[in-house]
């Protein structure tokens, strides 16, 4: 019996927990038998079909599927009017680009262009056998259920899925499968159906990422994303301030560019889909979600949200003080009381309504963690501010009590989980980069299991809302540019909250699961016991690149777990910011790579048994030697030449005093070239000031 | 005291939606950089923001300039495009009386139901001001280039006398004293930087930053950059261009914009911040007095609406004109019979420098803001304008809550 801190993501879409991944040794599913339950046997393969297939959705997702299902011989059928603008082609160069001519040759020629005029299939789609459709067709209600009929009567059989932002299922009578913008990399997409099935766990098997979500009109993403713009809008009717500029300040304290996504994605079909959106929400929720006319005004015209290039704005309508304040009180309060209503209505699990924001609409916090940072009254305080300011959204669809059990762990793990059996503890990391949150959550995690009595633990991605982990989240860095104190604190806190994994448990083992495990999160499994890579995973340090100094003490620990001998592959790893392979790993930087199953089952192993299963490469607590012999690729790049200096001067100053001291050494040094100019005009300080400069 | 029924009995000026941007000297800020229309109709909307005024509440717009600017064929609906708000409108120009006839017929069209709320938007850059070049089949040149500014005001087509030339005529007509003027001009200036410092101006003029085409800001508009103190010794000894006129005497030309509301009754009421103050315009005239004598022209214009009206200059609580030279409002005290200290409290193009279409509008927002703070009464506000026009308008201001 697993005891769970919260429910596992994962479970939601049927797939059980993370904790009987390692129990049973394997994955729940996999591609192949999946692939064998819903299109057939090797051989006699039924077809998927995409209709809409020239469309912006259905074209990302035609690449998106096909490439995934690339070999498994199934054939992938574009549908579309025979009018329809080529959507297809242009996709191709995006598509050698990731995987090479030769292979996207492959993937393109196993697609089937076909044409139909709305109401009677080609003939031809009988051959194919279709098992599998993906409906990205118009946005219009009557439309695609009659798509769907006319795709029943001729294959009776066949799932459906609607790519539909808005429609529930209750409506369309058909699965949903919608996706998160842009198509053909975003992994997200939100599920609604009766129970999982094979088609979402055919998805997650295949490296995406479904998210459960409830039938409602208007999914979480959508009620987030169109909620934030009619924010927006709504701070644009109240100050008149313009559209570009009230985006620098919504990039600036949150993250997302909503116009500017707008004009992206293609303005006339993405100001349809907000006013759809809204729209519908209206006639459920009232005026709260009305649709100004200025987007009224932009559904008919399809006008950008942004001056055209000959009006390159002249007036810098900054704000400041009180203003400022104002601004946050309209577009936060707004979407406080959007995520009230998301939490009320039960429109999904506290993880995945906190991370569609993240993922899909690039908050760099999501909306439960903003709300959460805020706190209870604070967050209650600010949407009711809020409702001075726009009364009529005061009238209903505010539920104050959402925000009332903060304490709750559902409130409490957004990232991080964890579960046990009572001998082994897992902990998992829903979140890619590293930050404040997940620190305190890990510590929040551990401090769990330690209360459960619980000794032995593995750490690894959550298997669901992340496929790799790629290292701190620098903006969590801005305000160290300018204060060493705020850098050292940061490089100090996390280091000790990645010790506690090896001084609190007997066995701990950290699993890379993902495509990759880079900076920060890298640091992070370093303080394990023992590291178990995907043999595929790429592994490293690109913090010379950015450049900072490594702050969770990757400049000591690997140094402290191996011999000198090894100290090279150190050093070229650190100062030359290049990943190493897993496989390549092991032995100096990790203790074992395999396969998925193997890497499983082995860490299984190592957490239940430890030493008696393999020996620990252990950390020397007493000073290293470290013998540095230059062999470095050449570079005239400054800031890297100075990355590297810093860099070698922390691994020889935290590897020449004891363990104990080494972390206090490695903050300070960290923190002090955080405020350099390499620091300032880097990728940090360079992104620090698109986001600040407003 | 004599009192008088608007001519516009529906339309009012709600109280502080208004702003004007500062006036820099010719080629003096970043606002010599910019398509006018373009940062006027974005100032507006910037400056409404800060007034609390949503433009979505915007149904028409009266735009008024008098220089040509890029894209100016598209007008009000351009400019509404700009500001944020699609709404109709037009655009009008009376050189130097764009302003007030803006106002005017923003507040014709409330009364005859163009709109509820109707912006006016006024501007002008005489920095960098074009050169039309215009094909003259019948002429012995059959091409003529014109630099709009410079070549205008030295020459009216009309006369054929420039406008320095009109001072100076009018200066000899009215045998006014060269003393006399200096000590006017000096006194002017004190004005202006009792008021800059006093905050007298502090709810008329907003700042504005300016960006490139990058989106960098490229200079702040937050002074009337060009405007220098001025000692009576400097005034004395200046050379004398014509009589009474000198360098110190005359205005300069600038660049800027000034923007306000003329509304409903009602809509003055929800969008002004103090709704117990009621502003009206009760009156406007214009005349035009014999060729090359432009200054004498707005004195013949106030004489011309008290007659209409009733009142008396001891009716008026603020009295402001546009007075490109100084001697205007010498003239207009003899022939008034009335103290030039009195007027012009807050400052006057003189001054603060003339870059005509806005220059009135400006000087409305000055005098309303000045009547309110001294408690409610009239206003009386004046000009000159090219072509020996003079025009003149009396507004009431009627602070309910004394």
């Amino acid at each position: 019996m697993t005891k769970q801190l919260r429910q596992s993501t994962l479970e939601t879409i049927g797939l059980g927990t993370v904790h009987n991944i390692f129990s049973s040794g394997k994955l729940p599913v996999d591609t192949d038998s999946l692939v064998d339950q819903i299109f057939g046997q090797s051989g006699n393969r039924k077809s998927m079909v995409i209709s809409g297939a020239n469309g912006i959705v259905g074209a990302g997702k035609l690449m998106q599927l096909g490439s995934r299902l690339n070999g498994y011989g199934i054939p992938i059928i574009a549908l579309d009017f025979p009018g329809a603008p080529d959507g297809i082609g242009p996709q191709y160069q995006g598509l050698a680009g990731s995987f090479g001519k030769q292979q996207a040759d492959d993937i393109m020629s196993n697609v089937i262009r076909l044409n139909y005029d709305g109401s009677r299939l080609p003939a031809i789609l009988k051959d194919l056998k279709p098992a599998f459709l993906l409906e990205a067709i118009p946005e219009i209600l009557e439309v695609k259920k009659n798509h769907y009929k006319v795709f029943r009567e001729n294959f009776e059989n066949i799932e459906i899925r609607s790519v539909t932002s808005g429609f529930p299922a209750s409506e369309l009578g058909v699965g949903i499968a919608h996706p998160a913008f842009p198509h053909q990399i975003n992994k997200v997409w939100e599920i609604v159906e009766p129970e999982p099935s094979d088609i979402t766990k055919l998805f997650w098997s295949m490296g995406m990422i479904p998210l459960r979500v409830k039938d409602n009109w208007a999914f979480v993403l959508d009620v987030i994303f169109c909620g934030l713009t009619l924010s927006c809008l709504r701070y644009n009717q109240a100050s008149n301030m313009p559209y570009w500029k009230i985006d620098k300040y919504v990039r600036k304290f949150m993250g997302p560019n909503p116009f500017r996504a707008h004009d992206v994605i293609g303005a006339k079909g993405a100001n349809f889909l907000t006013w759809s959106c809204l729209e519908h929400l209206s006639k459920i929720y009232g005026d709260v979600y009305k649709p100004t006319p200025s987007l009224v005004e932009r559904v008919a015209s399809g006008q950008n949200w942004y001056p055209m290039n000959h009006l390159r704005p002249i007036i810098n309508s900054a704000i400041s003080g009180d203003e400022i304040d104002e601004f946050n009180t309209w577009v936060l309060g707004s979407l406080f009381q959007m995520t009230s209503l998301l939490i009320h209505e039960n429109r999904s699990d506290f993880a995945s309504l906190n991370i569609i924001g993240e993922v899909c609409a690039q908050f760099r916090q999501g909306v439960l963690a903003s709300a959460r940072s805020f706190g209870s009254e604070k967050t209650i305080e600010i949407v009711e501010k809020y409702h001075k300011l726009h009364p009529s959204a005061a009238t209903n669809s505010w539920h104050r009590d959402a925000f009332e059990n903060m304490d709750d762990n559902n409130w409490q793990q957004l990232y991080v989980n964890a579960e046990h059996d009572g001998n082994v503890g897992v902990i998992t990391i829903g979140r890619e980069s590293y930050n404040d949150d997940v620190n305190n959550e890990l510590n929040r995690a551990i401090d769990w299991l330690k209360a459960e009595n619980i000794d032995r633990v593995i750490l690894t991605g959550d298997f669901h809302h992340t496929t790799q982990l790629v290292g701190a989240d620098t903006s969590e860095f801005y305000p160290a540019l300018s204060d060493t104190n705020e850098g050292y604190r940061v490089s100090y806190q996390w280091s000790l909250t990645a010790r506690r994994f090896y001084d609190e448990f007997k066995n701990s083992v950290a699993f890379v699961n993902g495509k990759r495990c880079l900076g920060g999160m890298l640091e992070l499994f370093m303080h394990c016991h023992y590291i178990v890579s995907l043999s595929d995973s790429d592994l490293g340090s690109p913090e010379v690149n950015l450049p900072v100094v490594p702050g969770m003490e990757m400049c000591h620990i690997p140094f402290r777990r191996t011999s000198s001998d090894n100290h090279s592959k150190l050093f070229k790893l650190l100062l030359e910011g290049r990943n190493v392979k897993g496989k390549d790993s092991t032995g100096w930087l990790t203790d074992f790579s395999g396969n998925m199953n193997e890497c499983i089952q082995r860490c299984w192993t190592l957490a239940s048994e430890g030493e008696s299963a393999q020996a620990r490469r252990i950390i020397e607590k007493d000073r290293v030697n470290v013998i540095f012999d230059d062999n470095l690729s050449i570079t005239e790049n400054k800031s890297i030449l100075a990355a590297r200096k810093a860099i070698l001067d922390t691994i020889i100053s935290s590897c020449s005093v004891g363990y104990s001291e080494a972390i206090d050494v490695q903050s300070r040094h960290s923190a002090e070239f955080m405020t350099t100019s390499h620091c300032k005009y880097g990728m940090v300080g360079s992104e620090y000031s698109k986001v600040s400069e407003v | 005291m004599g009192s008088k029924d608007s001519i516009f009995p529906k339309a009012r000026i709600p109280y502080g939606t208004w702003g004007s941007s500062f006036f820099p000297a010719w080629q003096m800020s970043a606002m010599a950089e910019v398509n006018i229309g373009q940062f006027a109709a974005e100032a507006m909307s910037y400056i409404m923001g800060k007034r609390d005024v949503p433009l979505s509440e915007l149904d028409y717009l009266v735009s008024g300039s008098t220089i040509p600017w890029h894209w100016k064929f598209w007008n009000s609906p351009f400019l509404a495009h700009c500001a944020g708000k699609r709404v109709p409108g037009y655009h009008v120009e009376q050189a130097c009386a764009t302003g007030m006839k803006a106002v005017y017929l923003a507040a014709a069209d409330v009364q005859g139901g163009a709109g509820d709320v109707v912006g006016v938007l006024t501007f002008d850059r005489t920095s960098d001001s074009p050169v039309g070049i215009f094909p003259e089949r019948r002429s012995y040149e059959r091409t003529i280039a014109l630099s709009d500014v410079w070549d205008n005001f030295g020459f009216d087509p009309a006369t054929g006398q420039a406008m320095m030339t009109t001072a100076g005529n009018a200066a000899r007509k009215y045998k006014l004293d060269r003393k006399e003027v200096d000590e006017l001009t000096f006194y002017r200036y004190k004005q202006y930087f009792n008021a800059l410092e006093t905050g007298m101006l502090k709810d008329v003029l907003v700042p504005l930053e300016l960006l490139n085409l990058q989106g960098k800001p490229i200079g702040k508009i937050d002074s009337d950059a060009g405007v220098r103190s001025i000692t009576m010794e400097a005034l004395r000894a200046m050379n004398e261009l014509d009589t009474c006129i000198t360098s110190g005497t005359q205005t300069h030309a600038s660049d800027g914009m000034a923007t306000l509301l003329v509304t409903t009754s009602e809509k003055a009421k929800e969008l002004s911040k103090r709704p117990e103050i009621d502003i009206q315009i009760i009156s406007k005239t214009e005349v035009r007095t014999l060729p090359a004598l432009m200054p004498e022209a707005p004195a013949l214009a106030v004489k011309k609406i008290l007659a209409d009206t009733g009142l008396t200059m001891n009716d008026m609580t603020v009295v402001k004109d546009h007075n490109p030279f100084a001697l205007n409002d010498a003239i207009f005290a003899k022939e008034l019979n009335y103290d030039w200290h009195k007027m012009n409290n807050t400052g006057c193009p003189l001054v603060w420098g003339h870059p005509q279409g806005p220059t009135l509008t400006r000087i409305i927002i000055e005098a309303l803001d000045e009547t309110v703070r001294l408690g409610g009464g009239y206003a009386l506000i004046f000009g000159c304008a090219a072509g020996d026009v003079g025009i003149a308008a009396i507004f009431k201001v009627t602070d309910g809550g004394k």
